[in-house]
């Protein structure tokens, strides 16, 4: 059989893919070919330096990596933290997966449709503001490393902290104006689907959450996770064995979320599900962001002094595209082993016809015209496979 | 000389080189980014719509990322790529560290960490924008100046002076605690400079995170997390945490002063003692409200 071969790219970096048939998508191979190599690079380094290199996995949601180096660090240390540093960690973490979602939907995935730069503008309005809201406790996005072992380093004042609400308040408002309201009208999401049909890529219909977190429930244990070679430069990963949807149509499903069920229910796990999932998370989450704002109280510590540790840890957390998993060893202060698992290795594990993963399994079957769509609407991260 | 024909916009070409992207989605903050997009035209950029790739000639070139052989990019190898776009190109700029030095992921354009890299007798042609990520405003001032033919002043690495002629030292809020030698021991406090146990390298980094604010809010030291030389050669250098010392003396002073000028202003100055920074700068109180308690 023919195999067209296809590079994708613009979605931080790119994949190739190796495509069966002519205009039916028999199957697809999916391949990375960009290796970084930072768990090699993090060995012999002390403990601290990863809080400085693993944001660099990658520079639209390094905040998760940095998240899951300090969570993985601590629990070798089996260090404590403020309700403070808890509350600054969350929201910042939860602002990335806000500026996500929206960078995604208007520079990812909506030009496969509609070429038109004002939307990259829109986006822009987005980012430079959820990041600056973000900087207000960070010092700065992308990368910064103000999570430290034993909580984080800044401390604000209330007047930093009402500068902040105020922002996050605009940011909800402009976004339930101009992005998705909360009965998920959302007129760009329309347009998108103007000329594509809403119930393609469907897929496995198997959903996994596995990090720890107070605002979405898990549904597995990550240490049954596995990874596993394929033919390119990447690492398949697999939960017991078997291949699961990461993300925010996970977080959604998992958590039983209402309305997502409602559109669940009529399109299944198919691209409009999950793009509508995806969209709608920011509402939840910036209420949850709002909430938490409220709870802070700025006489407790933002840092509490560890007791540095040997041993082994591994965490997951939830990422902008689903649970992302660090594992450590630290021997002498200095780093013997790190282990990463993205998100996409679930979503973008390239394997067989018979067991495909999420993304091979949404394409299958599919008009090849909708490639660029179906592929995207996982919200791959090739930066972040190739790390 | 001319870049570019006056009628025209600046005609650019991104290409991503071994990257995490940081660059771009820093670039990505800059607020006014549809008024630089009347000056500027992205025949190609690696995130954002723009046509497909072609070797051609442009007026500027923007390589974000280091070299790397054996990296596949766009069909070609990405060394190759570059060569081929380089000599085509009528100005180059590395654009973040790892583009301008290598930084951790390879070779630089003009550097290789503090040697001389693949194409620095082409120096003439580049302009060096290092940071990692550069801050969005430093990204459109370049860009500004270059659509507009305008000379950008650099230094002896090729570096804009309007950001790189300070250091990231000049600006911070916890200068006055430097003067006076008093150090922040632990995280998370507004209190104390960082120079001394947390290895900031705001002094000796030449970089204007501190006069240009980071997202207009803040900046690393600003929010108590050490400057770490992110615009330098050696970025990231081991040790991010800690000061290196020799013999218990800082073995980076800041620009410009001798080590004995330092050492002794720094004995005299830390004698003196100065009692309002030996304390807390705001005591809240739980629960505080208006009413006395
Ligand atoms: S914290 Fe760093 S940048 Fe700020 S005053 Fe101290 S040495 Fe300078
Ligand atoms: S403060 Fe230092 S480490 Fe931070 S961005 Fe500026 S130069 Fe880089």
């Amino acid at each position: 059989m023919k195999i067209n071969k296809k590079i994708i790219n613009k979605i931080e970096g790119e994949a190739t893919l190796k495509i069966e048939g002519d205009k039916k998508i028999d199957f697809v191979q999916i391949e990375f070919w960009q290796y970084h190599g930072i768990e090699e690079y993090l060995k012999n380094k002390n403990y601290m330096d990863a809080l400085v290199i693993n944001p660099r996995v990658c520079g639209i949601c390094g905040h998760s990596h940095l998240h899951a180096t300090v969570k993985v660090i601590e629990k070798v240390f089996k260090a404590k933290i403020s309700k403070k540093a808890q509350i600054f960690r969350e929201v910042t973490s939860l602002l990335e997966i806000v500026e996500n979602h929206i960078k995604w939907f208007y520079i990812t995935i909506y030009p496969t449709q509609i070429k038109d730069k004002e939307y990259l503008f829109k986006a822009v309005k987005f980012s430079s503001k959820i990041s600056k809201a973000i900087a207000i406790l960070a010092g700065q996005f992308p990368h910064n490393s103000y999570m430290v072992p034993g909580g984080v380093t800044c401390d604000p004042t209330y007047m930093e902290i009402m500068r902040l609400k105020d922002l996050i308040k605009e940011i909800k408002e402009e976004y339930i104006k101009e992005i998705m309201d909360e009965n998920l009208t959302s007129h760009d999401l329309e347009r998108f689907f103007e000329n594509l049909p809403k119930d393609i890529g469907k897929s496995l219909n198997k959903f996994l959450v596995l990090g720890e977190s107070n605002i979405f429930k898990s549904n597995g244990d990550y240490k049954n996770v596995k990874e596993e070679r394929n033919k390119s430069l990447s690492k398949n990963a697999l939960y017991n064995n078997e291949y699961y949807e990461v993300g925010p149509l996970a977080r959604m499903i998992i958590n039983k979320n209402k309305n997502i069920k409602k559109i669940y229910d009529i399109y299944s796990d198919s691209i409009y599900t999950r793009m509508c999932a995806r969209i709608y998370e920011p509402l939840l989450l910036l209420d949850y962001i709002e909430q938490k704002l409220s709870e802070v109280d700025l006489c407790e510590p933002s840092f509490l002094k560890p007791n540095v540790r040997n041993g082994k840890a591994i965490v997951a957390v939830e990422a902008p595209r689903g649970s992302l998993i660090h594992e450590i060893s630290i021997k002498n202060e200095k780093i013997d082993y790190y282990n990463i698992v993205v998100p996409t290795q679930f979503n973008l594990a390239s394997s067989t016809k018979e067991n495909p993963s999420p993304a091979q399994a949404a394409l299958m079957n599919e008009d090849i015209a909708y490639v660029d769509s179906v592929f995207r609407c996982f919200d791959i991260c090739a930066v972040c496979m190739s790390h | 000389m001319r870049i570019f024909t006056m009628l025209s916009k600046l005609n650019v070409i991104w290409i991503d080189a071994v990257t995490c992207y940081g660059c771009t989605h820093s670039f990505l903050n800059y607020k006014e980014i549809s008024s630089l997009f009347e000056k500027v035209n992205f025949e190609y950029h690696p995130l954002f719509l723009s046509n497909d790739l072609e070797i051609k000639q442009c007026d500027l070139l923007i390589v974000e990322g280091a070299l790397k052989n054996n990296y596949p990019r766009l069909g070609y190898s990405l060394n190759e790529l570059i060569s081929k776009l380089f000599f085509k190109a009528k100005k180059v700029l590395a654009l973040g560290t790892c583009a301008v030095y290598g930084g951790m992921f390879g070779e630089g354009l003009m550097y290789n960490k503090e040697q001389k890299g693949h194409y620095y007798k082409c120096r003439d042609k580049i302009i060096n924008l290092p940071g990692c990520p550069p801050h969005p405003d430093w990204i459109a001032f370049v860009l500004d100046m270059i659509s507009e033919n305008k000379k950008i002043a650099l230094d002896d690495l090729n570096r804009p002076k309007d950001i790189f002629a300070y250091t990231s030292h000049m600006g911070c809020t916890r200068n006055e605690y430097f003067e006076w030698k008093i150090d922040a021991e632990n995280f998370g406090t507004k209190e104390g400079c960082l120079f001394y146990f947390q290895g900031c390298q705001g002094p000796f980094t030449h970089s204007s995170c501190n006069k240009v604010l980071w997202n207009e809010v803040s900046s690393k030291p600003r929010a108590g997390t050490p400057c770490f030389g992110c615009t330098e050669p050696n970025f990231p250098k081991n040790d991010l945490f800690k000061t290196d010392t020799f013999m218990g003396i800082p073995a980076n002073i800041p620009l410009g002063v001798s080590k004995r000028a330092y050492l002794t202003l720094s004995g005299i100055a830390k004698s003196l003692n100065n009692e309002r920074l030996s304390c807390k700068l705001i005591n809240y109180k739980c629960g505080d409200n208006n009413e006395d308690k």
